[in-house]
């Protein structure tokens, strides 16, 4: 069984991120695996886990700095990683577009997870794209998975609370949230033993994929200050409670 | 008119809060001055607030000892108060300290013998029993893992280590801070924040007040300094302070990291604080069965002296809060990971960082200082948390002393250490001190 996880090297969550020249961010910070990836490959590990012969395959496309990702992506539990190395930004489409061909060199897929979004863009279109190009189901913000003979049984959170479950036959694309599992993170070991593996890395480029129809061009970027007003909550336990169910409900609208 | 006070405290912090606690029991009556929102909020909130006894000087232990007294009995020390945030609690893990090349154990243990210090020595069998995930293999020195010798395989083992059951660490540093406000607001102490000082007034070499960014002018004949990472910024507000003194402070960045326990090890329930000068990290239990980790300064870590203003207001290019570097992070989890077998490591950099007020010798200046009436407790160089409460009663009776008359410079005021019975040199602690050889010139003190 192929399980293929697709992964993204984004900019650490806790960084502050500096528009350097127009549409590029100072990448001179700390990246990271996207952390839904991080779910969707601890899915992947723990299904190959109860899967006999089944190899979880871990695939980005990005800078040769990804090269990190995969290694993590390895020290996670990933047996094998490959890196379509491009200079060039792209965009969902194009993401999608390499990811799909990546799988289909290496392939068959029997299964692809990846994180519902990644953290930097927050398209929400990648998965949807690369499934669409696999001709492959999709079911995005997955909660709980679980494989009934040959399909998967995935539950899917909706907006405020509602949850969809869902059946899909083999192949499908798995988009993780953050609530699908709680990630082990790797040893010190396992960390030195990525480090010696391979990395089969091609340059996009040389692939000559045919050019989508459209694509997103970024024109400018400005960084978004997020001007928080922390309030402190005070009275008693109880009165503290009521106004967090009170602002969960009116100004979050996460309650009904 | 000026509003009047008996005492300005420039800081409300873990420290500034017990001098405040202790000069309002003695009658006076204080004002604490802090910039922030609330006590406790600056470089407090970020201290692992670890309560161990091994300094590397004698008096360093009996006063960490003494301050355990305190801890292990909060309520009490607290005059029973209430504070609407819940109180800070002890956790009283017990504390051990490995015996490496890492530490001078074999000083630190005279010194528990000296003040009578209540330990056990554990052999390796032991800690084995104790805490089953530790690897007791020898790593020293200390080494970065771009260091290629960092992966080597070790051969030697550790010696074992002194065990201190009364060690431990304070639930949340900020909310001890918050709790001994509380404390000495009950006793008649005020505070006020969102205050910053940008100037401290003098006549005639009598300090008379403070001036804050808004122009308010506050008067008080005694103005204590206790600013954290600012103080020397604050030093050099007071005319002639700041070059009198030999020792200064100044700012050091600082990292501490947290990582997920080895799977099937509950390290919060049946963890201890560890000091490991072996591979120069400290560790200990955190919420989320973590292990909290921080640096014991080994000497092939670069240091950061940093301008704490912009440090703070995010105009470098690591400010204060939860970004850390990969290098060091890699670095202090990588280390931690040799002992702790099974150490989880997340892709992800989490942690604090923050700010030591560093001295050249890393131990505190608790002092007067050539302006009459102006005062510091500062240089806590990352170590002082534990002896807060005990630093905050020896500067309340330090300055009474000054203020009634004693020459502290000549004669060194003499401070009896009220549980343990014992005096304590306050000479030690002075600005004008040689630098000390016997420090470990690291967070230990």
């Amino acid at each position: 069984m192929n399980i293929f996880v697709c992964v993204k090297h984004v900019p650490d969550t806790a960084a502050r991120i500096d528009v350097k020249a127009r549409c590029r961010i100072d990448e001179n910070i700390t990246f990271i695996m996207n952390p839904y990836d991080e779910n969707a490959l601890e899915e992947a590990v723990r299904l190959k886990k109860v899967t006999p012969e089944a190899t979880v395959i871990a695939v980005t496309v990005g800078g040769a700095a990804a090269q990190e990702t995969l290694r993590a992506a390895l020290a996670m539990g990933a047996d094998e990683a490959v890196l379509l190395e491009t200079r060039s930004p792209l965009d969902s489409i194009q993401t999608a577009g390499a990811l799909a061909e990546a799988i289909r060199r290496r392939g068959p897929a029997d299964i692809v997870f990846t994180g519902k979004a990644a953290i930097d863009s927050e398209g929400f279109q990648t998965m949807f794209r690369l499934a669409a190009h696999l001709g492959l189901p999709a079911a995005s913000n997955v909660v709980s998975f679980g494989l009934n003979q040959e399909r998967a049984v995935v539950t899917c959170e909706m907006e405020a609370g509602d949850r969809e479950v869902l059946e899909m036959p083999l192949p499908c694309v798995i988009g993780a949230a953050k609530s699908l599992n709680q990630p082990s993170y790797p040893t010190l070991p396992a960390i030195l033993k990525a480090r010696k593996k391979e990395i089969h890395t091609t340059v996009l480029e040389a692939l000559d994929l045919p050019a989508a129809a459209g694509h997103v061009a970024c024109l400018d970027m400005t960084p978004v200050v997020d001007a928080r007003t922390p309030v402190e909550l005070k009275g008693t336990f109880e009165e503290i409670a009521m106004e967090i169910i009170h602002l969960l409900r009116r100004e979050a609208k996460v309650l009904p | 008119m000026n509003k009047q006070y008996d005492a300005i405290i420039i800081g409300a912090g873990v420290i500034g809060c017990p001098i405040a606690y202790e000069l309002t029991k003695m009658g006076r009556k204080t004002l604490n001055v802090d910039k922030l929102a609330d006590a406790g909020e600056g470089s407090t909130a970020a201290s692992c607030a670890i309560v161990r006894a091994h300094y590397s000087t004698e008096d360093g232990v009996a006063i960490a000892y003494e301050g355990f007294k305190y801890w292990l009995e909060w309520e009490k020390y607290l005059g029973y108060v209430k504070d609407e945030k819940g109180l800070a609690k002890y956790m009283n893990t017990g504390s051990i300290l490995l015996k490496s090349q890492g530490h001078d154990w074999r000083k630190v243990q005279k010194h528990y013998d000296a003040v009578g210090v209540r330990y056990e020595e554990w052999d390796l069998n032991k800690i084995k029993e104790m805490v089953p995930v530790y690897d007791l293999h020898e790593f020293w020195p200390v080494k970065r893992p771009e260091d290629p010798e960092f992966f080597n395989e070790p051969t030697r083992f550790l010696e074992g280590a002194l065990f201190c059951p009364e060690g431990g660490y304070m639930s949340d540093p900020a909310l001890s801070a918050h709790n001994i406000m509380r404390a000495a607001e009950a006793k008649g102490a005020e505070f006020i924040f969102n205050a910053e000082v940008v100037e401290i007034r003098s006549r005639d070499n009598q300090v008379v007040g403070i001036t804050l960014k808004d122009g308010t002018q506050i008067d008080a004949p005694i103005v204590v300094n206790v600013a954290g990472p600012h103080s020397y910024k604050i030093n050099q507000m007071a005319a002639g302070v700041f070059e009198e003194c030999n020792i200064k402070t100044k700012a050091l960045r600082h990292e501490v990291m947290y990582c997920p326990s080895p799977e099937g090890y509950d390290y919060l329930k049946d963890g201890y604080h560890t000091s490991d000068g072996d591979i120069g990290c400290y560790y200990r239990p955190e919420v989320g069965n973590m292990f909290l980790i921080g640096s014991e300064d080994p000497e092939c870590d670069p240091q950061e002296w940093v301008d704490p203003d912009l440090f703070y207001a995010a105009q470098l290019p690591y400010g204060r809060g939860n970004e850390l570097t990969m290098e060091q992070w890699r670095a202090q989890t990588y280390r931690c990971a040799r002992r702790v077998t099974g150490m989880q490591i997340p892709n992800q950099p989490r942690g604090v960082c923050d700010l030591y007020d560093c001295s050249d010798d890393w131990i505190p200046i608790y002092d007067k200082s050539a302006m009459k009436g102006f005062y510091m407790a500062i240089g806590s160089s990352g170590n002082q948390y534990k002896n807060a409460p005990v630093a905050g009663l020896m500067m309340a009776e330090l300055i009474d002393a000054c203020e009634k008359g004693l020459d502290h410079d000549k004669t060194p005021f003499p401070f009896k250490l009220p549980h343990l019975g014992r005096t304590i040199d306050t000479g030690f602690f002075s600005r004008n001190r040689e630098i000390n050889y016997d420090s470990s010139f690291s967070v230990n003190g």
